[in-house]
């Protein structure tokens, strides 16, 4: 079975994600805290803030859901080690010079660094920028080596068709395709796709910051590029988090494994071909994308989440409904976290319907639904994976007296934190204000109650650390 | 003519200058846009006292800052701008307030100056002094600078727009064309300004390319950059696959 070099490297994800975790989490309360006029940030620490929080947390939540997909894949077929520690040294290289362009050179473009903004940063050290698109360099290559390193090992084992589970859509099917190996496989494709359009986005950054003038860019295609690359990463760190579910779900819960079937291939086929053209909803305001590609955006953002998001729903239904589960803190994240990504899924499905957009665009509607789907959603699945993970090797492996505790402040702190947004959205409050303009007078007191419900939320995630650090360290200085 | 010569020399004299400044004429202004303007009580030539936010609420304005006593950029400032509204007579969705931020000019120097601009009758400007032109100034982030070298303002020849509702929406510094005066005149209208780069070689990879002789748009070089990941994905599972397929063991088949 897995090897204990990969059970090692996977704790040290394990620790690295949730400390990054907690700082950027208290970076997130702190802009709360800015916006509700409970402190006074500058503008520019503000934005450096937001930005080092939307990145950190955007690369925390895809590595988590790379490690627990290469650590579970290792059950399947032999993933490279080496790949791996790659990853892990170019992420740790990658953040450490992010938060030096962020925190020490004030780079503030916010995590979608759109064009031309890191260009004509004020108030951020000339060398912010380079150190800025170097640092995502650095990470793109470590997650770009691991990705396609992850896909070449699938493919050995299968074939294209076979690890796009395409025997399925037959009856009776010769060979079976796990889910957890066609959604990895999905996901991977989506993965590398995005961080190819990060490097062609790159290069036309280098290309016009050293050409002294000499090529410019156009401001479309950065941004479609951009969103390429942004949106679709977003996306994929969530179906990530779902391979890890399909895999242990009925695992944990002590019922039989899921099996794929054609409506199971067919959506996630779906979700392959769609989630590389849903990014164009982000450009819904920009008149000069054709109209064409507009509708695409809308129709693709349903067609790239709601049949995956439906299987997966019934999926999770017909395994739970009137059945005796072996509820455990790995389970219950799971389910509360698919919860979680549907709330948050409905939410972004109706802000992709252009006559709701018109409303919605850059309201805090934006940040209410990809917290939930984020900070309710996809962190939980990985939160789940944790917990499962560090139990594996413990003989103490009795539920914590601390999971009620960890679930209910969960709860109670991502329900309230995430309620301040909703309604702020609903009340057209825009998003990415540091101060908010004196016509929003809900604004400030709103964003003061989300601070004290995200402070809940990091209390729980602050118990759930310390409640299981200790037997990651353990797997990590365990004699080889 | 000769006062046509002398003004156009001054002008390019000034926009020169302003070239010379284009980046920190840039930032500033960028500065404090979607901020409201301090509501600075006015004494309005051949008015009573009013505050800055009856004249916006009535109509949009647009605020010149300026000073009798300048011997530099005002008196060009204000001729061209009063050109370029002069063409838009039609136009009275806004206002224009001509202010003074010289504490030692008086509303009666202002009656002067509209005179002189042949101004003092036009219901569309507006002419007046404040004595709150540095919380005015303030919030707008313009620092005229005092040199008693010459006895002058160090200034810039600064063009603000608000909307009816006291929101700067945009700022312009320098003497400025046509096309930025409809910009600015649209955007205290609270009307979107489409805008887009304009052609150039420089610009090798637009999506569209825009042709002036047909008035439409051509595909460009930078849609391939958007489906190039896309393809080149593709392009590497094919190859991916093929060149590990010898490695693949026959998969146990399903009972
Ligand atoms: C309790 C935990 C969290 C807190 C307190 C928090 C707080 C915030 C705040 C205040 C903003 C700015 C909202 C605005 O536009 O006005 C923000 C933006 C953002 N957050 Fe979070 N957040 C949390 C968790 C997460 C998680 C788990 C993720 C992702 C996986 C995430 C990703 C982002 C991103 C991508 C942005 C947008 C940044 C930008 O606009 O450039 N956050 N967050």
């Amino acid at each position: 079975m897995e090897s204990i070099k990969l059970r090692k490297i996977t704790s040290v994800w394990v620790i690295t994600v949730l400390i990054l975790f907690i700082v950027s989490i208290t970076l997130g309360i702190l802009m709360r805290l800015n916006q509700g006029e409970v402190i006074s940030q500058s503008p520019v620490t503000f934005y450096s803030n937001l930005t080092t929080h939307g990145l950190t947390m955007i690369g925390i939540w895809f590595v988590a859901g790379m490690a627990a997909v290469n650590y579970l894949m290792q059950r399947y077929i032999k993933t490279s080690y080496a790949a791996n520690v790659i990853a892990l040294v170019f992420t740790v290289i990658g953040v450490l010079m992010l938060w030096t362009a962020t925190f020490i050179g004030k780079f503030h473009a916010a995590w979608t660094f759109l064009y031309p903004l890191p260009f004509k940063e004020m108030g951020a050290a000339t060398w912010a920028t380079l150190l800025f698109l170097a640092s995502l360099t650095v990470l793109g290559i470590g997650w770009l080596i691991w990705s396609i390193s992850l896909m070449t090992q699938i493919l050995k084992k299968y074939s294209i068709a076979q690890a796009f589970a395409w025997q399925h859509f037959k009856k009776n099917p010769k060979v079976e395709t796990p889910p957890f190996i066609l959604i990895s496989m999905i996901t991977l494709i989506g993965v590398i796709a995005c961080l190819f359009a990060a490097v062609v986005l790159l290069v036309l950054f280098y290309a016009e910051y050293f050409s002294k003038g000499n090529f410019v860019n156009d401001a479309l295609l950065m941004k479609n590029l951009t969103y390429f690359f942004g949106h679709t990463i977003a996306n994929e760190m969530l179906y990530l988090g779902l391979a890890v579910i399909y895999e242990l779900f009925s695992e944990v819960s002590g019922r039989p494994k899921w099996k794929t079937t054609w409506y199971v291939a067919l959506a996630w086929n779906f979700t392959l071909i769609f989630v590389l053209t849903a990014f164009f909803h982000h450009l819904y305001m920009d008149f000069v994308q054709p109209e064409g590609l507009q509708i695409i955006g809308q129709l693709a953002s349903y067609l790239a989440s709601l049949p995956a998001a439906g299987v997966t729903v019934f999926s999770v239904f017909i395994a739970v409904y009137r059945t005796k589960i072996k509820w455990s803190l790995t389970n219950l994240l799971f389910f509360i976290g698919i919860a979680g990504w549907v709330i948050g899924g409905l939410g972004a499905v109706i802000d992709s319907t252009i006559s709701n957009n018109i409303v919605l665009h850059n309201t805090l509607w934006v940040p209410a639904h990809f917290h939930t789907y984020n900070a309710m959603g996809n962190v939980l699945f990985s939160l789940g994976f944790f917990y499962w993970f560090s139990t594996q090797f413990s003989e103490n492996s009795k539920v914590s007296k601390f999971t009620t505790l960890t679930l209910t402040l969960l709860l109670i702190g991502g329900i309230g934190f995430l309620l301040a947004f909703y309604f702020g959205g609903a009340d057209s409050i825009p998003r990415r204000y540091s101060i908010y303009p004196s016509d929003f007078p809900m604004a400030a007191p709103m964003a003061t109650i989300g601070a004290t419900f995200a402070t809940i939320y990091l209390i729980a995630i602050l118990i759930f650390f310390f409640n299981i650090y200790k037997r990651c360290l353990k797997i990590l200085f365990s004699p080889s | 003519m000769f006062k046509n010569i002398v003004f156009t020399i001054i002008t390019i004299g000034f926009c020169i200058k302003g070239n010379a400044q284009t980046v920190s004429a840039e930032v500033k202004e960028e500065r404090n846009i979607y901020e409201k303007i301090y509501d600075a009580p006015l004494n309005v030539a051949g008015k009573q006292q009013l505050s800055l936010h009856e004249l916006y609420n009535e109509k949009p304005l647009l605020l010149a800052l300026v000073f009798t006593r300048c011997s530099g950029v005002c008196n060009p400032f204000l001729l061209q701008l009063k050109e370029n509204l002069q063409f838009r007579t039609k136009d009275n969705s806004f206002n224009v307030l001509v202010l003074s931020f010289d504490p030692r000019d008086s509303i009666k120097d202002m009656n002067l100056l509209a005179k002189k601009f042949d101004l003092e009758n036009n219901k569309q400007w507006f002419f007046a002094v404040t004595d709150s032109i540095t919380k005015l100034n303030q919030s707008i982030s313009f620092n005229p600078v005092w040199d008693s070298v010459i006895n002058q303002y160090d200034h810039d020849a600064l063009l603000v727009g608000i909307n009816s509702e006291g929101y700067i929406t945009k700022k312009l510094i320098g003497i400025r064309r046509g096309h930025d005066m409809d910009l600015l005149i649209a955007s205290v209208n609270n009307v979107f300004s489409p805008t887009y780069r304009l052609p150039s070689k420089n610009l090798l990879f637009s999506c569209f390319n825009y042709d002036p002789k047909t008035g439409k748009n051509k595909l460009g070089l930078g849609l391939i950059f958007i489906a190039l990941p896309a393809v080149l994905t593709v392009l590497m599972l094919i190859f991916i696959s093929y060149f590990v397929k010898h490695k693949r063991p026959e998969i146990e088949e399903t009972s």
